[in-house]
């Protein structure tokens, strides 16, 4: 209940300082959202799971957003489109720790 | 332990929710922001276009009237009319009257299989060079007077790419396009290396390509004649 909590108080708080990103780096911002999402279900599965731990997920956290905003930068250097990786990865994983927390959840 | 889990859980997601949200409402921002520039640069397309247009519509009236009162004035005595004939014949020969009789009709258009992902997507598409080899095709057989979608090819004409687009005479044109030659021969065209390879195009790419012999009618050329450093010599 209190991580759900949390979300709605930073999009209050995102919505009240009106934070503006340069256009060049909005990509990077959607890719560091990706990531964190990545790693907020990854954690709360470990967590339903009994396997948190928070030194783990913090540092996940922190360098997942970070590998991924790396890579696409490297890709941007390499004019190789390294994002789609990214994205693809990452999307899976988030479908992947989704299903386990349902499990959890639900059941089947 | 599990305290701390959740106070951690929750730290994490409000920084993903701030994220997030700040994502979200930049593209949005960004597509905003695009816009209203984009819809000021349409209609900035749009009234020069017309602005042509019109401008296009009052050259040609113009002209109308110079060859009418200079029609008057060479009535009057005979060195006047041998002047006005000549300046008539000139006319002609420039292109800034409008003519008509018997020649052929070529429509050149797009393959309708193109596809942009194709790496040759461009041999199922007309180009300039296609336009400018089916032109010259149309004077080697003997074409007087030639236009392009309505566009008279005089002295002056370029026939251009500007991105995807043809560009006769400075005007954009939107295909089909359509080539009107009068006094071409449809035998001579026919048998011209262009004419065949566009046959053969027609069956591979799929790329269209008409021809028909009737009364064709090519309109005045509407732009400015404008031969400033070229003297008689």
């Amino acid at each position: 209940m209190l991580p759900l909590i949390g979300l709605v108080v930073g999009a209050v708080l995102a919505v009240l300082l009106q934070p503006t990103v340069p256009q060049d780096l909005s990509r990077y911002v959607a890719l560091a959202v990706v990531a964190a999402l990545d790693a907020t279900l990854g954690g709360v599965r470990s967590a339903l799971e009994h396997t948190f731990n928070d030194r783990i997920f913090v540092i996940s956290f922190v360098s997942n957003a970070a590998l991924a905003i790396g890579l696409v930068w490297l890709g941007d250097r390499l004019a190789a489109d390294l994002s789609t990786a990214v994205v693809v990865v990452l999307g899976i994983r988030i479908f992947q720790n989704a299903a386990a927390i349902r499990r959890r959840l639900v059941g089947g | 332990m599990r305290r701390r889990s959740t106070l951690v859980l929750t730290a994490a997601s409000a920084v993903l929710g701030f994220l997030l949200v700040t994502a979200v409402s930049s593209v949005g921002h960004a597509r905003r922001a695009d816009a209203p520039r984009r819809a000021e640069l349409i209609a900035l397309i749009d009234e020069r276009r017309d602005l042509v247009a019109e401008q296009d519509g009052a050259v040609s009236a113009l002209r109308d009237e110079v060859d009418a009162a200079r029609r008057d004035a060479s009535a009057r005595n005979q060195r006047d009319r041998a002047e006005g004939e000549r300046m008539a014949d000139l006319a002609l020969q420039a292109g800034t009257v409008a003519l008509r009789g018997r020649g052929l009709e070529v429509e050149l258009s797009d393959s309708p299989r193109s596809s942009s992902a194709d790496p040759d997507a461009g041999a199922f598409r007309i180009h300039d060079t296609d336009l400018q080899l089916v032109v010259n095709a149309l004077f080697a057989a003997g074409a007087e007077a030639v236009a392009v979608n309505g566009s008279r090819l005089v002295a002056t004409t370029p026939i251009r790419n500007a991105g995807d687009t043809i560009v006769v005479n400075f005007r954009p044109l939107s295909p089909p396009y359509r080539v009107s030659a009068i006094g071409a021969d449809r035998r001579a065209f026919e048998q011209s290396e262009i004419a065949r390879r566009f046959r053969r195009w027609t069956g591979l790419f799929g790329l269209g390509f008409k021809l028909s012999q009737r009364e064709v009618e090519v309109p005045a050329y509407s732009g400015r004649v404008a031969i400033v450093s070229a003297r008689p010599r």
